[in-house]
């Protein structure tokens, strides 16, 4: 840490170290200093004129926001001077801004409201007509009022310097400046939304939230997004059981701000015409809606009875189901059906990388190391594509701390722009440049690797022997692709283990069937898909087989299927979810859909009617015997409840039975696809730009 | 004696009650004849809701749910739209696709008037509001706009002067 | 060519070649042919830290406008910073009333050149772009071919006179932007950015162009340098007036009988500037006021002119001597259109950047537009110095203090002339009511 040094604000001595910017210091001493165009964390503009204070010694007033505290330095906030720069800065403003706050949908947590109610003038002088330019549209999610902006530069930020897009910049000058996208009239660029998010008055808008409601309207839940792996914090406003919005301002997730599209725009599958919203059973060749009851006795008959007969299950679980459900599938599977042929979609190698990582301790990498460390390896990733928050946290790294990147990809990507090194290498061949680059890692003083789904078993354990004779720190992320697929592997949704990572031996069973096994096997019986649509890309080969499908909309499989059971998506339930670096956060209800229930819901009811006892199945009960249970969930519970994010501690030893590494298959989402979800999300569809294209640039 | 004085006595009271009546009889009647004829109110009687129109007969109301905002009782329900250029129906950008208010509820204490920041909604003089279903006493905008004058048409004129400079 | 018949007052140090009429630039054999490019050979063998001495001694102050010295700017640069260090000259010249550079890139563009290579070999620089206001496209061809003649000359290329030392000197041309000749903002445009001004500290001595450490320096700045090295420090120092060293040009505009461009020492005095210089006021009218220094600086009203034109001088007046361009008023000048017309300049020029500029010059523009159109109140007039009161000081780069200062000082001194307009206006128009936005 820098030398601390002793400055005075408004007659408090503070002491803040060297170098600390006089709007900080005086944050941390709790005084609050109006500003627009100061955004913690991105290039100083000192544009807006807000934050100026009276330093002692100095003749002019200063921009609290680029002034560097110094020893001895005595600052007024609040002296007679200051106030009258405010209220002429607000009065300038106001001049060209519109007072149109009954129509704009900042009205009411708009900052330039704020500011003009606490430091305003009580009265206008501005007798002359107005510059005015019309509203414009960007994309179909993005508005932009130049009438009403106030040119604090917070978009061109966050989406040159946090995102690496640089899609907007400013044209013209004087009164008439505005921002203008870089293609002319339009973006091109990853529809994240967070330049509306940052906009301090109404000139960016959303075209989702647009005109639907009013910030007192709405009620907020803080959630995890369903779409990626990353865990990214969402607070979804929620107006009549409706989700309207979706932002993270309150910066309540290690994501602090930052949302991709899916997650900022990407709910809207919730509210789909297409949600089932009644149980069904085919009768006669037909899928009638039935009610509840039906459907789960008819269910509860037929596993009774393929069970009473020794009849072969297969059981696919979900990688976007809540650490509960998967875990209680598993058991009803193994201890209700009595079938070890539980499995899903597996998108990454983990149990091999905790396999080797075997013995070590803190190498497995958590969001927040991203941030704070030295140097990055980047294997097989488009991250900035696939894994939004970490492309963002490793560029965040980038800009704070001068990260070094290394990139061993088959093709271009974002990273580029910044990597110390990128190594173009095909698939297969990634070790041998990621040998190449040992020299030059080995100067850093620590390491984070990140690999995708091309590295699998032996080719993990070749990188963390290499990784080993660095010498230096090194920690790993195993991508994945959904975001609870780390929580479907951990609650043991595969053949071979148990929760916990132990082996299903120790259960006195024997490995069932592998998910494309199941789906070959001709004499399957009964085939039971919680959230999970194995049918999209390949055929059933029993004809007779019983499938019971758990779903939010009549996928492949639902058609096939003979039960079709309503399942909630995450948005509208409780539980917890692992994110890619193994941390457990939780799931709040916030959108209510009507006819639907959780899977975990439906699981207790289906075992209830078989008669079996499975335990109570509410998220919280479950969660508690996956806390006393599972190895490594053992995490404390204040953490997550309060919404915070504890990462699961890692499984130290041999993970004694391997799942098959054939049987990864990477989802190959892009920024505007997200599986089966994404289909049925209109936004994405309605900006997606080069579909499917990784490794493009 | 005692017998004219009686008489006298008799006379003046009567005389003195009908003086009464007459003179009543001559002063402006006070009592409303409701329901035979309509009742009078004072002008700032708070009564049924109103949503008024502009010159043009397009609504005021921009859907700023600040009439929502302000309502103790919470009775007032509003969806928001977009204006487009081809279906204009309110003055400013958006206007309010749906409009309830739930009467069942409504104290018509009028602070959704004071909090209007267009002068869109008003009280009128409506108060027949009895019912024997509650589900009637939800009113839509329908039937709380006010009717269209004669010769507005409820579209915007486009020979509006505009009132702000562009260009550099 | 020159525009001006010299006068006998000047004295002829920057423009001693320069002969009336001058037909075509002096090219590098008769510039070669007076003393030209023999400062650099006597530079070339003195030591940097010599040449800088030697400017320091000379109280060479910066011709752009701000005055700062320009041998303590130079001494700034860390030479033994491992990052290239680079020369810009900026010949942006956009103060309205100025016209003094385009004198020297037009006619005399070697001395530019020799100037550039003296600063470079003082701060160690290899390579310098003199930053041409695109308005001026003949300068931009007179300069580029005398930058050609002398890479044939070897006094600019790998090898500066045989000195084995490099120096690259290129034009670039601005778009026509006030703004750009404030020398962050010139540095944003040079290296293809959108011309704002940028944060300071760090100033451009320590990361200038490309984050390099670089000096920018005005044109005559540059040009005045080749004397000061062949005649020594001193020799310059004595010229001007304490700590205001050396001769300047001056441009002498408006109501005058012979307006041009000027040498004279620094220090002279106003009103002879005025009579024996410039030849008194045009049709034998009175002294209104002067600008003493381009637009931007704070108006002196006729009396307040027997004052010498050196940067302190007319600091202590309240005033500034900015680049030198003095605006000559009579006393038929109408003083509400001439803080209209100012004022419009500004609002137009205005970059957009920080708020009290780009909303504040909007606003005064619209003000005055109506005063000078009779509508106005005498509401208006305090407003106008309270707003622009509100700009001054707080803005994010000068400009914003250059439309305030005029602003200030024209409506204090000619409050009468603005009060009198108003009263006399034609037409009644009452101004817009204000109401208070909250009712308590």
């Amino acid at each position: 840490m820098a030398d601390l040094i002793t400055l005075t604000i408004d007659g408090r001595k503070l002491k803040v170290p060297a170098g600390t910017l006089v709007i900080e210091a005086a944050k941390q001493a709790g005084i609050e200093i109006p500003a627009f165009c100061y955004y913690e964390g991105f290039s100083l503009q000192a544009a807006c004129r807000m934050c100026l204070v009276e330093v002692e010694k100095m003749p002019k007033l200063q921009p609290s926001c680029t002034l560097p505290a110094a020893d001895g330095m005595v600052v007024h906030t609040e002296s007679p001077k200051v106030a009258d720069a405010r209220k002429g800065m607000l009065e300038f403003l106001l001049t060209n801004h519109p007072l149109d706050c009954p129509v704009c949908d900042k009205g009411g947590e708009c900052e330039l409201q704020d500011m003009v109610f606490r430091y305003g003038a009580g009265e206008s002088r501005f007798t002359e007509i107005k510059y005015h330019q019309d509203e414009k549209q960007w994309s179909p999610l993005v508005y932009y009022d130049p009438a009403r902006c106030i040119l604090c530069y917070r978009c061109v930020r966050v989406c040159d310097e946090g995102l690496g897009v640089g899609a907007l910049g400013l044209t013209y000058r004087g009164v008439a400046a505005e921002i203008t996208p870089s293609h002319g009239d339009h973006l091109e660029c990853d529809e994240c939304g967070w330049c509306i998010d940052v906009c301090p008055v109404g000139a960016l808008t959303s075209g989702t939230y647009r005109y639907q409601s009013r910030p007192w309207e709405m009620n907020h839940t803080g959630t995890i997004c369903t779409h990626c792996a990353d865990g990214c914090k969402t607070t979804l406003s929620v107006r009549n059981g409706a989700i309207i919005r979706a932002n993270n301002r309150d910066r309540s997730g290690y994501n602090g701000e930052f949302l991709c599209v899916k997650g900022r725009f990407g709910y809207d599958f919730v509210h789909s015409g297409e949600r089932l919203q009644s149980p069904m059973i085919r009768k006669n060749g037909k899928l009638e809606p039935v009610s509840w009851s039906e459907a789960l006795a008819a269910v509860a008959t037929k596993f009774s009875e393929i069970k009473a007969r020794g009849g072969k299950f297969g059981v696919i679980g979900s990688t976007r189901t809540t650490n509960e459900e998967n875990y209680y599938l598993q058991k009803f599977a193994r201890q209700g059906l009595g079938t070890a042929s539980v499995d899903h979609h597996r998108t990454g190698d983990v149990p091999a990388l905790i396999d080797a990582l075997s013995g070590k301790t803190d190498a497995l990498a958590a969001m927040a190391d991203l941030y704070q460390a030295k140097a990055a390896l980047v294997i097989g990733a488009d991250l900035a594509q696939q894994h939004p928050l970490i492309a963002y946290q490793l560029r965040a790294n980038y800009r704070h701390h001068k990260m070094a990147a290394y990139l061993v990809n088959p093709g271009a990507s974002r990273e580029e722009q910044y990597a110390k090194k990128s190594v173009h290498a095909p698939p297969g061949k990634e070790m041998e440049a990621v040998a190449s680059l040992a020299g030059e890692l080995k100067g850093h003083e620590d390491l984070v690797v990140i690999f995708g789904a091309s590295l699998r078993g032996e080719g993990v354990r070749q990188l963390v022997s290499f990784g080993d004779t660095l010498g230096i720190p090194v920690k790993y992320v195993c991508l994945v692709d959904y975001s609870n697929s780390r929580g479907a592997m951990d609650m043991g949704l595969v053949p071979e283990l148990l929760p916990g990572y132990r082996s299903v031996r120790e259960a006195g069973m024997e490995p069932g069937l592998a998910l494309d096994e199941m789906l070959a096997a001709k004499d399957l019986d009964a085939l039971w898909a919680v959230g999970a649509n194995p049918l999209e890309s390949a055929e059933l080969a029993s004809s007779a087989a019983f499938v019971v499908v758990q779903d939010l909309f009549l996928t492949e499989t639902a058609r096939r299927a003979e039960v079709v059971l309503p399942a909630q998506s995450a948005y509208e339930k409780n539980g917890t979810v692992t994110s890619v670096t193994g941390e457990v956060q939780k799931l709040k209800a916030g959108a209510k859909v009507m006819g639907t229930k959780a899977d975990l819901e439906i699981m207790g009811l289906i075992a209830k009617e078989m008669g079996l006892n499975l335990g109570i199945w509410s998220p919280d009960k479950v969660f508690e015997e996956i806390r006393r249970t599972v190895r490594g969930y053992n995490i404390p519970l204040p953490v997550v409840a309060t919404g915070g994010a504890a990462q699961t501690t890692p499984v130290n030893g041999r993970v004694p039975a391997m799942p098959r590494p054939e049987h990864i298959r990477p989802s190959g989402d892009t920024l505007f696809t997200s599986g089966t979800l994404g289909r049925y999300s209109k936004r994405l569809s309605s900006v997606m730009e080069a579909p499917g294209e990784l490794f493009k640039g | 004696m005692p017998k004219i004085q009686e008489i006298l006595s008799g006379a003046a009271a009567i005389a003195k009650g009908m003086g009464v009546t007459i003179k009543e009889m001559m002063n402006p009647v006070i009592t409303d004849d409701y329901p035979d004829a309509p009742p009078k109110f004072q002008e700032r009687y708070r009564g049924l809701h109103v949503l008024q129109r502009d010159e043009d007969g397009l609504e005021k109301c921009v859907a700023c749910f600040l009439c929502s905002a302000a309502c103790p009782a919470q009775c007032i329900y509003i969806e928001a739209a977009d204006n487009t250029a081809q279906e204009r129906i309110s003055g400013g950008e958006r206007y309010a696709k749906v409009y309830n208010i739930d009467y069942s509820r409504c104290i018509f204490c009028g602070y959704c008037v004071e909090a209007c920041p267009t002068d869109a909604i008003t009280h009128g003089h409506g108060f027949e509001l009895a019912s024997f279903n509650t589900s009637t006493l939800i009113y839509r905008k329908e039937k709380l706009l006010a009717p269209l004058a004669p010769g507005q048409t409820g579209k915007v004129k486009l020979d509006h002067p505009v009132m702000a400079e562009t260009g550099h | 060519m020159l525009y001006n018949e010299p006068s006998p007052h000047e004295t002829r140090i920057l423009t001693r070649r320069l002969v009336y009429p001058q037909a075509e630039p002096i090219g590098y054999e008769q510039y070669a042919a007076q003393q030209g490019y023999e400062a650099l050979r006597k530079a070339l063998a003195m030591t940097p830290d010599a040449i800088i001495d030697e400017v320091k001694k000379s109280s060479l102050r910066g011709r752009g406008g701000a005055g700062f010295p320009a041998g303590m700017k130079w001494s700034f640069v860390d030479r033994k910073s491992p990052k290239p260090k680079y020369i810009v000259v900026n010949a942006d010249e956009g103060e309205p009333g100025t016209c003094k550079d385009r004198i020297i890139l037009e006619n005399e563009p070697h001395r530019l050149i020799e100037g550039c290579v003296i600063a470079a070999r003082a701060i160690g620089a290899e390579r310098g772009w003199i930053y041409i206001r695109g308005e001026y496209r003949r300068m931009i061809e007179t300069m580029d071919r005398a930058i050609a003649e002398a890479y044939q000359q070897g006094i600019l290329g790998a090898n500066v006179l045989g000195s084995g030392t490099r120096f690259d000197l290129y034009t670039h041309t601005g778009a026509g932007s006030y703004e750009c000749g404030e020398e962050s903002a010139l540095l944003e445009s040079l290296e293809g950015k959108r011309g704002n001004p940028r944060l300071k500290p760090p100033f451009p001595a320590t990361s200038g162009a490309f984050q390099c450490p670089t000096i920018v320096n005005n044109v005559e700045t540059f040009s005045a340098v080749p004397d000061i090295i062949m005649n020594g420090g001193d020799w310059y120092a004595a010229l001007g007036a304490p700590r205001n060293g050396g001769t300047r040009l001056f441009c002498l505009s408006g109501h005058v009988n012979k307006p041009g461009v000027y040498e004279l020492p620094m220090g002279y005095n106003l009103l002879r500037m005025i009579n024996d210089v410039g030849g008194g006021i045009r049709g034998g009218k009175k002294l209104k006021a002067v600008v003493p220094g381009g637009s931007s600086c704070p108006i002196l009203k006729a009396e307040e002119c027997d004052i010498a034109m050196d940067f302190d001088t007319l600091a202590k007046a309240g005033s500034m001597l900015g680049s030198g361009g003095v605006i000559i008023l009579d006393e038929t000048t109408d003083m509400v259109k001439f803080l209209y017309r100012t004022m419009k300049f500004y609002a137009h020029e205005s970059c957009g950047w920080c708020i009290p500029c780009r909303e504040g010059t909007a606003w005064l523009k619209k003000i005055l537009e109506r005063l000078d159109a009779g509508v106005g109140v005498s509401k208006d007039l305090d407003m106008v110095d309270q707003l622009a009161q509100s700009m001054f000081g707080r803005t994010f780069c000068a400009l914003g203090d250059a439309a305030a200062m005029p602003a200030m000082s024209i409506i204090r001194k000619f409050r009468a002339e603005f009060e009198e307009r108003i009263r006399s206006a034609q037409v009644f128009i009452p101004a817009p009511e204000t109401r208070p936005l909250v009712v308590l």
